[in-house]
């Protein structure tokens, strides 16, 4: 009886909406006709989707380029931070304060702000990446960073980067800080280098740490809509279509309600397998130990 | 320190009290409170028009709501789905048939047939767009407009030409020019393939100028596919031209809207030579430019687009207004709507907008920056076919736009992407 309020909630704000939209998919539900609900067609959106030919582009824009790529790159730059300032270098120089806060401000920027202030910068015409670049003589014309296909994966990676990484570099200083110092003795007496202590202390303690931040940074990272749709808009053309920006795209542009949910409902069935996965043959030791 | 407290929280219970006061008396006033939903920017001179209407109008008060025009149609249909959303809506030309189809609009025949509305329904242009095949008519058109070309005339003399392009191989030459004589962009138009993209327009203007069109009648009274995958692909193989010539810029492809800062900025301090843009922008263009250049002799004019085989086609297009079908005060909302419509909106509060009643539309001055617009007008074609087949013209225009931008990026191939486009019309008229 205690527990049901919270049953309560549980099916009201997670199980209806997750049931809600499996039904959906189903249908050709369309937001043109929101009011008379959609008809039942079976799988035909599961197979529209599966035969549909930029699907697979679909796929390794979502896997490959926003997942793969910016969590990997936040996971090393955030180590490669962290140990930065947690240098004595820093200490020595009274450095630790004003570093630590500045690599705050991106962190605290929301998105929107963020894309857009890169945008101004990245400006074919007005911006200062291209006057430095035209200034110190490295390119003779303006390069147009969003419309290139070989320049807008890489703009939308270092934007995520600059906003997120703060996050990652924070929690990997506080493992940091919570390693023994005795172990570092120890592997000195024995004759360690800084590389082996690395290697050998270092990366380890900080395992617990990393496999809970690839968890969290896959699950945001794969769903993610903000940082694509307001830097390309899914453009040039649908070169950086994601999958979350093709729920929306259908969803709400092409008005296909329906389909949308299929698509919505795929993204979350990779999600748990992923999960799964991760949980089973990466995870399961770590976790257990840490819960 | 005790009294302290004491002052702060009576202080706090007074403010508390003047607001709740404040709600109470708004939520018990015996006014009609009406939404209106505007999507331009004039929205202080929309809320000075919408002062006029209260004076003259005790009793009705109009809470005025601004959206962006890329949000606005699927903003009102996710809210009329639950019984919500303004009472009177701006939309589009091209939107009531599907709006009031879906319920969300409500039939404006009986308030039409009672009252002469400025003298007539009939008095008004693209009255078929707003009047579905059973006869329900879901909108009155409040204001029309068509694209025209803005030259720099100045870059224009000094490329060496002086006769305006009249063909699509002669815009492109001017554009050449201006490039190579000075160094500016010629025409820079957004090639983006964003919702509300812009390419959708000028491809149907240079296919419609040729003879060719997405969406035809056909001779049984229905609708058939009126362009081959080439024709597509020689339009797109075209646009891209300018990008790949080097005239326009290759920023053109991450950009969807003719009013990107890009564009307009480069318009205003003489970088770029060519540009397309519907009058209200136009209009905001002159006056940036003026406030910035005082006493400077305007270098803008504006010419009609360029024609192929049928001459220069370009759309007929406007925006039109809506009655929610859950309004509670439908009455009010049309003596809203009736007043929205009427002279004095253009006169005073609406001026950068051109009427959508032919009677007002003649007495418009076009000065010379506009002339090109009253002769475009005069070519303007309504959206016919496209708008009367069960394809819906919102649905084409984005996929369009994905699909030119798939090609102009090279991830397709331009013969792909006529395929492409033809096979959605096909699905689009089923």
């Amino acid at each position: 009886m205690m527990l049901a309020p919270m049953m309560a909630v549980l099916i009201s704000f997670y199980l209806y909406p997750t049931f809600y939209n499996l039904y959906n998919s189903f249908t050709d539900l369309s937001l043109l006709g929101l009011k008379k609900g959609g008809a039942y067609i079976g799988f035909d959106n599961y197979i529209r989707l599966f035969q549909d030919k930029a699907f697979g582009r679909l796929l390794w824009n979502t896997f490959f380029w926003l997942t793969f790529v910016s969590v990997s790159l936040r996971l090393v730059l955030g180590i490669l931070l962290a140990l930065l300032l947690n240098s004595e270098t820093l200490k020595k120089f009274k450095l630790t304060g004003i570093t630590r806060l500045s690599l705050l401000v991106p962190w605290a920027t929301p998105a929107i702000v963020a894309v857009i202030a890169w945008r101004f910068m990245l400006d074919p015409r007005e911006g200062i990446v291209n006057q430095i670049l035209l200034s110190t003589g490295m390119v003779d014309q303006p390069i147009a960073f969003l419309s290139k296909i070989y320049t807008v994966w890489p703009v939308i990676i270092i934007i995520i980067i600059w906003n997120s990484l703060p996050l990652v570099t924070m929690s990997y200083l506080a493992s940091l800080q919570s390693i023994p110092e005795t172990l570092y003795e120890a592997a000195e007496i024995d004759g360690a280098n800084d590389l082996q202590k690395f290697f050998h202390i270092t990366l380890p303690q900080l395992m617990p740490t990393t496999l809970v931040l690839s968890l969290l940074l896959v699950v945001w990272t794969f769903n993610n809509f903000v940082y694509v749709w307001l830097t390309t808009a899914a453009g040039p053309g649908s070169y950086t279509n994601v999958l979350a920006t093709e729920v929306f795209i259908r969803g709400f542009i092409d008005f296909e309600l329906g389909y949308s949910s299929a698509i919505g409902m795929m993204m979350a069935a990779m999600m748990a397998l992923f999960g799964m996965f991760y949980y089973h043959y990466l995870a399961k030791k770590e976790f257990s130990e840490i819960i | 320190m005790k009294s302290k407290a004491l002052i702060l929280l009576s202080g706090f219970m007074f403010v508390m009290f003047v607001m709740l006061a404040g709600w109470t008396s708004n939520l018990f006033s015996a006014d009609i409170k009406l939404v209106f939903r505007f999507n331009d920017p004039e929205a202080k001179e929309m809320r000075e028009a919408l002062d006029v209407f209260e004076k003259n109008n005790p009793g009705i008060k109009v809470e005025l709501q601004t959206i962006a025009w890329g949000n606005s149609r699927d903003q009102f249909l996710r809210e009329i789905a639950v019984g919500e959303g303004p009472d009177v809506v701006h939309i589009a030309f091209v939107w009531p048939k599907d709006m009031g189809n879906a319920g969300g609009l409500r039939p404006l025949n009986d308030y039409i047939k009672n009252e002469n509305i400025h003298g007539g329904f009939d008095t008004f242009v693209a009255t078929e767009l707003t009047t579905n095949e059973k006869g329900d008519i879901y909108g009155i058109p409040w204001t029309t407009d068509t694209w025209a070309l803005v030259y720099n005339k100045d870059l224009m003399a000094q490329a060496g030409i002086s006769k305006y392009p009249t063909s699509w191989p002669e815009l492109k030459n001017a554009s050449k020019m201006i490039h190579e004589k000075t160094g500016k962009t010629g025409f820079g138009f957004p090639m983006g393939s964003a919702k509300g993209n812009t390419i959708w327009f000028l491809a149907n203007y240079y296919w419609w100028s040729n003879g060719k069109a997405l969406v035809k009648y056909d001779s049984n009274g229905g609708y058939k596919v009126g362009i081959t995958e080439n024709d597509i692909a020689e339009s797109i193989e075209y646009f891209h031209s300018y990008v790949k010539d080097g005239h326009s810029p290759e920023l053109m492809l991450s950009i969807s809207t003719a009013s990107d800062p890009a564009i307009i900025e480069a318009l205003l301090s003489g970088e770029q030579g060519i540009a397309m843009m519907p009058p209200n922008m136009l209009r905001q263009l002159v006056e940036d430019f003026e406030t910035r250049n005082p006493g400077k002799a305007l270098p803008f004019v504006t010419k009609i687009f360029p024609g192929g085989s049928a001459g220069s086609k370009t759309h007929l297009g406007g925006r039109t207004l809506g009655i929610n079908s859950h309004s509670k005060n439908p009455e009010a909302s049309w003596k809203l709507v009736k007043f929205l419509t009427s002279e004095i909106i253009f006169e005073k509060f609406y001026t950068k907008q051109f009427p959508a009643q032919k009677v007002l539309l003649k007495n418009i001055t076009f000065g010379p920056s506009l002339k090109g617009y009253a002769e475009q007008l005069a070519l303007a074609r309504s959206w016919g076919a496209y708008a009367d087949s069960p394809a819906q013209i919102g649905s084409m225009w984005n996929k369009v736009g994905r699909i030119f931008g798939d090609a102009f990026i090279g991830t397709i191939s331009s013969n792909e992407a006529g395929m492409d486009v033809i096979k959605m019309v096909e699905k689009e008229l089923k």
